[in-house]
């Protein structure tokens, strides 16, 4: 091994080290050390003589190694160790011992200061002999940039790289680029119009060569280490092809959605379809969805109720059906019997009612028959292969309809006289008179789906033997169940399936006075209700459990309540009883609910020894409906409750080629749930007769908007349905429901909230002349490759509602400063006049400094901004209002190039400046000439007095603060926060760009607050920082970093959980951990933790740190 | 014209004091105009402060005994200032140089002598429970109640401590009192500045205390409250202290006490600055009126932590107001204002102030002052 000749230089440093540590003595002591050729001392050590001095005796004798007693490593180090490299001695040879910072600097005892001295000294010496030599490596610098944020700063930084003619990637999260900037109307000191001078930029950047720019985007995901980031960029989807896309705002005329505006900060609204400002850039619109609206995922069949009902909310009731009709047609059918599962879960019901969605839907077909439908333009029939359809019911005519839209020829076969299945025969006329099912299936027919009725199918064979490809059999469960009762059989006892069907098809079923029905359901109101308009005199429900498990519908059975019918719960009959044959009576036996069985509701029963007897003429059962098995063929499976077995995605039956749906798979079901099944069905049969696979991507499963705002909602009543009179329903099966009239239904449809915003009515696909709108446009998720990254995300205003004192909020006319500002802007929501919410004039305007700013109580840190923007207000206002300007402030921070000059100009305009923050704002008058203002009370400090000083308007200057996300982001992109929640620099003073990730810049409001000057100036230092990387083209990488050695590591993999610079992973085929040598930093963490000693710590061995605490102890 | 420079001598002697807040004051002013005392009259703790960064306040002026320690201007100072603990280091040099307003003497001299500022004898501090189903407090006992002195002594808000009590009995709780053991908690005098005598109640306090194993302690008045709580800590030792609405609303959230009977009245509670802005107790008594069937609950006009203070605190009690300055007057206008019945309080000193102001302005027809537990013992009677 090489003999070791170390030499140690003692700097005085002035009368900094020498002022306490006698230098001269550490000097002679080092001499007497082993290894030590050389030891000198010298005033200045960093100066160019005593580099020289280092130089020389490295050359002269041979020196080896190098000590230099002195400042702390991080002034000097760097260099020393090229004073080591210049006279080509490895610059890791050399080691520094602090002897100002940790000795010189913090002890007054100049003896004992030069004891300790010289135990660091000798530490060094033998750590320094421990010392290899290690290489620094370099690594390549990938010369693309990402700018992230588009707001002054970002763009800025990106049109110096782009002019550079290096690619930038320009990522921003709005649809447009401009930041905050965009948002103001004057620029101080110089009054510029911000628009004017940054639209040129924003104009620049949006068609510059070399600027990639991805509006509407954010950045998901970072990894890699300086000169070479991998980073992943979602792109949201905008819905809006941009470049093709002209801006022409026809889309947002006819957008029946509105939400608040961000952009105008909540003061308008705007449509689903907007553009944030007319200077966009892109200038693209863009559409806010949201997801899928509860209505519409509520739906069985998927109808789009906000989209029918936004458009109804704004007159446009036949686009209004339009937009049902893309899914099924039964608007008036629906609109009257549907059991609504859409208002079960509509969020409006969390304010106060959910939203009438049926009534609306069937108001939309009642005004259409009103106003006269137009005959449907029949469908081509594109298609060769011909389906058949077995039973008309809403299942079977659902299935034809999407399938004659799809052009196949479809057939229709139903067994009874008329179309409708239990539409017609099961739902009495007062609640679905029969001509609204008939237009309806009229329209059907008009379409080109073949109707035949009176065709009863037995031989699904035959069907496939006349040429049909596919059969959906949709026959329903239309037999009653039987009760299994002594007596039942007695005449007088009808089944509620049967009377319902005989009443609908116009034969005379006469009744006794007296009716008893028996059951719950649907079924059993209905006929309850038409045994009363057939002239019973008395009514009654005899139902087995309580009220609360009724399956029927809750409003049907209060009518029924209404109209006469007693309804005697918990109560069961157990037999009928005769007299000449004749049904007398009926005795029943009381109920009560035990444990709950398979469907879920509480088992009913018997009390012993509790029978009654109700006297009846006729007794009515309606206690469930099954499938008519033998009308089926007999190689279709069943299941155990007597449905016909299918499988649930695809509704394939056990014979190939056969589909069923509807009541007839699901047991007595509602319309909407056989309408699925057939929709379901003709999905099925299209991908049957085309051999794809059926059951791939199915079912489908719509994501529920998540959060639905609410606020400043207020409460309205549901518009309540107009309704028949008791006295006129006697006798009659006029329609109990009468409907909402125009108004009514606009009004009630107002009340929708649009949880999901964009409703998908696609009136602006309609009107687009450039078919610039792609409402299927999906997220996409881009990958780029960067060498650096400029972070440029911006600033979030200080909500001062918090402040409850200044009654933010509370008060019509106290402001925040943005808001201020867009009052301000003639683009803004009052084109650019000053007034308060009234629309009157403000006569006096106080505008308060320091509001969220310089407070302990929020954020202690000096907006820096806002002294200057309240000068700006006031100019604004004194130039456009004849009001007088107060300003309350505790200092006027007036620094920057004009500011001072500016503040004199105000003065000179007459401005009223007080010196006092503002302790409250009230309306409440201690005199008459405060009646009717708003109070600013603060104490004039400088006269040492109280003010209270009325004025119209309050204008807050509200803080600057972080980003909400910065937390987020800041992790995202291995940042810091300073102690004020703003990005951290590297250094506050001598590096406000950097950051201590190396190629990650901060520039902007993102790293503080700051005024457009130096963020301008920031965002240049930052594009020059990056230009200088891609110049040099390649990044030296410290060797002072952690290394595993292969043969000890167990691969606990615990090094990797610690290291906070993500420079560990694993290698799954060596099944050791692996240390990424570009982003160690060297801190150790892992070689401390490591409990097998597996990992090195170049630069900082055990054996190196052992030495140097041996050397300080001995 | 004489050169103002900072008189050092003064400013260590606010300093050693425990002053040494005023150092972070930079003059906005907020304090001023936060400051209740404008709305009578004027009163700028800011000009208070700059003169004591500079040592130049003028002990022998009235303004150095205006603060009432309501703590609203602390709560909004943007530095964080103690402006209460500066005052309080004023008045404590004032107290050494005996440059103390003869009426408030007379207060701390009987506090001295018989442990109450209202100058009855020691030993008939029990006196106002000796027909009540009270038992003293020996070792073993669970809870001390802490009566105050207020209550103890003045037959006018005597109800409030005995309202407390028939509380405890109905929960069978097992409680007692000190009686003359009992010394004042010393807490309005340490704000007026005699830090000595504090220190020498407390001292006797906490010795009765620890002779008689008390670990918890109920208080009636939201001044012992914070005293035992935030100030007794000081001397090495911690009890557990809850006040009686808050007793009141762990019972009714428990379950444990249920009013019943309805009292149909229109009620605004009062916030007393010790229970509110000292302590962030606001929600707890007004939970308990809540719980009272009948009771419309209304906020005052300045409530919560806006609360207007009565003017009783930090001695102010024991100091004349000229009536055309009294701040009780003002906020008997605001229930009035509301339409309240009755104007709920929690504190002895808001009491008697309110009290006060009620009977010279002549309201006492219509509005009634109740104190909550008062209110919860009226809706639980049969």
């Amino acid at each position: 091994m090489e003999e070791k000749k170390i030499g140690v230089y003692v700097c005085h440093c002035g009368t900094n080290i020498a002022g306490t540590i006698d230098v001269e003595a550490v000097a002679e002591f080092a001499k007497t050390l082993g290894p030590v050729a050389v030891a000198r001392d010298y005033k200045f050590m960093c100066s160019d003589p005593g580099q020289a001095m280092i130089k020389d005796d490295i050359r002269d004798h041979g020196l080896n190694r190098v000590v230099v007693a002195a400042c702390s490593p991080r002034m000097h180090e760097p260099t020393f160790r090229r004073v080591c490299s210049d006279a080509r001695l490895n610059p890791y040879l050399f080691e520094m011992a602090n002897i100002r910072e940790h000795c010189a600097w913090v002890h007054e005892d100049g003896g004992a200061a030069t004891e300790k001295a010289k135990a660091i000294v000798n530490a060094a010496v033998r750590k320094v002999y421990l010392h290899e030599p290690l290489e620094t490596r370099e690594v390549p610098v990938n010369p693309n940039v990402l700018v992230v944020g588009g707001g002054i700063a970002g763009i800025q930084a990106a049109l110096e790289i782009a002019d550079s003619e290096h690619k930038v990637y320009l990522v921003e999260r709005e649809p447009s680029i401009g930041g905050h900037m965009i948002q103001l109307d004057k620029t101080f000191p110089t009054l510029d119009c911000s628009a004017c001078i940054l639209t040129p930029k924003m104009s620049a950047a949006g068609s510059h060569p070399y600027i990639e720019l991805m509006s509407y985007s954010e950045v998901a995901e970072v990894s890699g280490y300086v000169g070479n980031f991998k980073v992943k960029i979602r792109n949201k989807p905008r819905y809006v092809k941009v470049d093709k896309c002209t801006g022409c705002g026809e889309c947002a005329k006819a957008c029946p959605v509105e939400v608040p505006f961000e952009f105008e900060l909540g003061l308008i609204n705007r449509t689903a379809i907007y553009r944030p400002f007319p200077q966009a850039v892109p200038t693209a619109f863009v559409i806010d969805k949201r997801g899928y609206a509860p209505c519409r995922v509520a739906c069985p069949a998927g109808v789009n109720a906000q989209g029918y009902v936004s458009l109804i909310s704004r007159g446009k009731f036949k686009e209004a059906l339009g937009v049902l009709r893309r899914t099924m047609p039964f608007a008036g059918v629906c609109g009257r019997v549907c059991t609504h599962p859409c208002e079960l879960d509509c969020e409006r019901a969390t304010v106060d009612e959910p939203v009438a969605i049926r009534s609306l839907k069937r108001f939309m077909a009642d005004y259409e028959l009103r106003v006269g439908r137009e005959k449907a333009t029949p469908i081509e029939k594109t298609k060769e292969d011909k389906v058949a359809i077995v039973g008309s019911g809403p299942a079977g005519l659902a299935c034809g309809y999407d399938l004659i839209k799809q052009g196949y020829p479809v057939t229709v076969f139903e067994a009874l006289p008329q179309a409708g299945g239990l539409l017609r025969y099961g739902i009495p006329e007062y609640r679905l008179p029969q001509a609204v099912l008939d237009n309806e299936i009229k329209y059907i027919e008009e379409l080109g789906v073949e109707i035949k009725t009176s065709t009863p199918v037995t031989d699904i064979g035959q069907l496939f033997a006349q040429g049909y490809r596919a059969i959906f059999l949709a026959t329903g469960a239309g037999l009653s169940q039987k009760m299994g009762i002594p007596g039942e059989g007695i005449q007088g006892v009808i089944h509620a399936l049967s009377f319902l069907k005989q009443v609908n098809s116009g034969v005379k079923v006469s009744l006794g006075e007296r009716v008893a029905v028996i059951g719950g359901g649907n079924a059993a109101v209905d006929a309850a209700r038409v045994a009363l308009r057939l002239g019973a005199k008395e009514v009654a429900i005899v139902y087995r459990r309580s009220r609360e498990e009724m399956p029927a519908i809750a409003t049907e059975v209060l009518e029924a309540e209404r109209e006469g019918v007693n309804i005697h719960f918990l109560a069961t009959p157990v037999k009928a009883l005769a007299q000449d044959d004749r049904l007398t009576a009926i005795e029943c036996i009381r109920m009560e609910l035990g444990e709950p069985d398979a469907s879920g509701r509480r088992r009913p029963v018997p009390i012993k020894g509790s029978e009654f007897t109700i006297d009846v003429d006729n007794v009515i059962l309606a206690i469930g409906q099954t499938v008519d098995k033998a009308a089926l063929p007999k190689e279709l499976t069943f299941t155990g409750w007597g449905t016909l077995s299918v499988d649930p995605v695809s509704l394939h039956t056990n014979i190939d080629g056969v589909f069923a749906g509807g009541d007839v798979v699901a047991g007595p079901a509602d319309a909407i749930g056989a309408i699925a099944a057939g929709k379901e069905a003709a999905i099925s049969i299209d991908r049957y007769i085309r051999g794809v696979d059926l059951s791939e991507g199915r079912p489908e499963t719509l994501k529920r908007v998540e959060k639905v705002a609410k606020e400043g909602v207020q409460r309205k009543a549901r518009a309540a349905m107009p309704s028949l009179g008791l006295k006129k329903r006697e006798g009659s099966f006029a329609e109990v429901e009468l409907g909402f009239d125009e108004k009514a239904a606009m009004e009630e449809a107002k009340r929708c909230l649009n949880c999901a915003v964009c409703s998908e009515c696609l009136e602006c696909v309609r009107l687009c002349e450039a078919e610039a709108i792609d409402q299927g446009m999906e997220e996409e998720i881009v990958e780029v490759e960067v060498g650096s990254i400029i972070v440029a995300t911006g600033y979030d205003a200080f909500d001062p509602s918090v402040i409850s004192q200044y009654g933010y909020g509370r008060y019509d006319n106290v402001i925040s400063g943005l808001e201020f500002e867009r009052m301000c802007n003639a683009a803004g929501p009052t084109g650019g006049d000053i007034m308060l919410k009234n629309g009157k004039q403000p006569s006096a305007v106080a505008i308060l400094h320091c509001v969220g700013s310089r407070d302990a109580n929020y954020h202690e840190y000096c907006s820096r901004v806002c002294c200057m923007y309240a000068l700006k207000y006031s100019h604004l206002i004194k130039e456009r209002t004849d009001a007088d300007v107060y300003q309350m402030y505790m200092d006027m921070r007036c620094f920057g190039k004009g500011y001072e000059e500016f503040y004199k100009r105000l003065s000179e305009e007459g401005v009223n400046f007080i010196r006092g923050k503002v302790a409250k704002v009230t309306d409440r008058a201690t005199s008459d000439e405060e009646k009717g203002k708003l109070i600013v009370v603060c104490e004039d400090t400088l006269l040492g007095r109280i003010a209270r000083v009325p004025v119209d308007m309050v204008v807050l200057c509200t803080a600057l603060e972080a980003r909400a996300d910065a937390l987020a982001v800041a992790r995202m992109f291995s940042l810091s926060l300073s102690a004020d929640g703003f990005f951290l620099e590297k250094h506050p003073k001598l590096d406000p760009v950097a950051t201590m990730t190396d190629g990650i810049f901060v520039v902007g409001c993102c790293q503080g607050p700051k005024d457009i000057p130096d963020t301008v100036a920031q965002a240049s230092g930052a594009a020059a920082r990056a230009l200088a990387m891609i110049s040099k083209g390649k990044v030296e990488v410290e060797a002072a970093i952690a290394v595993v050695d292969e043969e000890i590591c167990s691969g606990c993999r615990i090094c990797e959980l610690l290291c906070t610079f993500n420079a560990i992973s694993y290698n799954e085929d060596k099944k050791i951990s692996v240390i990424n040598e570009a982003l160690c930093k060297g801190c150790g963490v892992c070689a401390a933790a490591c409990p097998s000693a597996a990992i090195t710590s170049k630069h900082f061995t055990a054996e190196q740190i052992m030495a140097e605490i041996e050397g300080v102890l001995v | 014209m004489k050169a103002v420079a900072p008189f050092k001598e003064a400013i260590d002697t606010v300093i050693e004091a425990g002053g040494d807040a005023f150092k972070l004051c930079y003059q906005c002013g907020v304090c001023s105009g936060s400051c209740p005392w404008n709305l009578v009259r004027t009163f700028l703790p800011r000009k208070l402060i700059r003169e004591t960064q500079f040592g130049l306040v003028d002990l022998e002026s009235d303004e150095i005994w205006r603060c009432v320690g309501c703590r609203t201007c602390v709560q909004r100072c943007p530095r964080g200032v103690e402006l209460v603990d500066i005052m309080r280091a004023i008045r404590r040099i004032a107290v050494e140089w005996r440059a103390v307003p003869a009426s408030l003497r007379t207060a701390m001299t009987s506090m001295g002598t018989v442990g109450n500022p209202w100058g009855e004898a020691r030993e008939k501090r029990a006196d106002w429970a000796k027909d009540l189903d009270v038992k003293t407090f020996t070792k073993g006992t669970e809870l001390l109640l802490f009566p105050c002195c207020t209550p103890a002594y003045d037959p006018r808000a005597r109800v409030m401590a005995t309202s407390v009590v028939k509380i405890l009995n109905a929960m069978g709780a097992d409680f007692g009192i000190l009686g003359v053991e009992e010394s004042c908690c010393g807490e309005s005098v340490r704000k007026a500045g005699d830090e000595a005598l504090f220190q020498s109640l407390a001292r006797d306090n906490i010795t009765a205390f620890v002779e008689n194993g008390v670990k918890k302690i109920l208080t009636v008045s939201p001044h012992c409250y914070n005293s035992f709580k935030k100030e007794y800590p000081e001397f090495g030792l911690e009890f557990e202290v809850i006040h009686s609405t808050q007793y009141l609303a762990e019972l009714i959230e428990q379950g444990r006490l249920k009013p019943t009977k309805e009292l149909n009245k229109r009620v605004a509670y009062h916030d007393s600055c010790c229970l509110g802005r000292y302590n962030d107790i606001y929600d707890e008594p007004r939970e308990v009126l809540k719980s009272i069937p009948g009771i419309e609950l209304v906020e005052l006009p300045d409530s919560r932590e806006e609360s207007l203070c009565c003017g009783g605190c930090a001695g102010r009690l024991w100091l004349e107001t000229p009536k055309e300055e009294r701040l009780s007057d003002i906020r008997i206008e605001q229930a009035l204002e509301v339409g309240a019945d009755v104007l709920a309080l929690s504190c002895p000193y808001c009491f008697l102030n309110l009290e006060d102001s009620l009977l010279t302005m002549g309201k006492g027809d219509v509005l009634e002052l109740k104190d909550v537990t008062q209110l919860v013992v009226e809706a639980i009677q049969e």
